[in-house]
């Protein structure tokens, strides 16, 4: 389903992080872009709900690999009815956080297909979210010569860069590169699952 | 405006976010029951909207926690967050 009234969308994030701001008492300033490309800065990402935070409380949102960022961004889109796989289309950042990563990763792909090139064994990423393995796939597009695939389950999910047409076979022995300080963002921490709630 | 000493604005916050999640707001119903060291807040929604409030693989429930733990914090008070589902519903309200 695509976001259908970016007003409506746009106002429901609003009303959600006022209450955070107010009721909450976190000291946060937002600002909220929506419309198809939204406001991100490299636009690699190409959401349609652009959030930027700052404000005195910001730094909270960064702590632990980006920890309340993402869990304010998940809500964020349940709040407006995204399904996961929609999750992309809406994009949260605060003093950067997000956008610093996504150069990052970026540069890293680079290195990492010019040490495909000169080796031509693959190259393992650490452990990344599914977005964060999303950018990676993305800016690999741009090397011709060089594919990606993303090998391991769940929060263990890494990308792999290898040369065009490498046996997929032999990926699935490889193993993820140690994490990387920023990595893996909400991919780490996988405790809390459905059963913890009470069940019975 | 200071909120430090406010603990009432928890059972506010996590009402008003779950009430943003669901189908049914007017189904909503935060409690908080103090313990020594914490206050737990108790969620009930509607049957139907359990789901949405918890998530696929408890993330939802886990996101709403790491803002309570934020929010908390700056509260200087420990809450914690617990969804009461269907059943343990019914059996709460015998």
């Amino acid at each position: 389903m695509p976001i259908e009234d970016y007003n409506a969308a746009a106002q429901k994030i609003a009303a959600l992080l006022k209450t955070l701001t107010t009721t909450g008492g976190l000291r946060l300033k937002y600002r909220i872009t929506a419309g198809a490309g939204a406001g991100e800065p490299d636009g690699l990402e190409g959401c349609e709900i652009y959030v930027e935070l700052g404000g005195p409380d910001a730094p909270l949102l960064t702590q632990r690999g980006g920890e309340l960022l993402h869990a304010l961004e998940h809500v964020a889109a349940k709040v407006i009815r995204l399904e996961n796989e929609e999750h992309d289309k809406i994009s949260f950042d605060a003093n950067n956080f997000k956008a610093i990563r996504a150069h990052e990763l970026k540069v890293s792909a680079e290195a990492a297909a010019e040490r495909v090139r000169r080796t031509g064994q693959p190259y393992s990423f650490a452990p990344m979210s599914s977005r964060e393995r999303r950018l990676l796939h993305l800016a690999f597009r741009s090397f011709e010569d060089i594919e990606t695939s993303s090998v391991g389950e769940g929060a263990r999910r890494f990308v792999v860069a290898h040369t065009k047409g490498y046996d997929a076979s032999k990926l699935a022995s490889l193993q993820a590169a140690a994490p990387s300080f920023g990595g893996g963002g909400r991919g780490g921490r996988g405790g809390d699952r459905r059963g913890s709630d009470r069940r019975r | 405006m200071t909120h430090e000493e406010r603990p009432d604005d928890m059972q506010e916050l996590v009402t008003e976010i779950a009430r943003a999640l669901v189908d049914e707001p007017e189904a909503v119903i935060v409690e908080a029951v103090e313990r020594e060291e914490s206050t737990v807040l108790r969620l009930r929604v509607a049957p139907s909207d359990v789901g949405k409030v918890i998530g696929k693989q408890g993330r939802t429930a886990r996101s709403m926690r790491t803002i309570l733990g934020a929010v908390s914090m700056k509260h200087h008070h420990r809450y914690t967050l617990d969804i009461l589902e269907e059943d343990k519903q019914a059996a709460a309200s015998e």
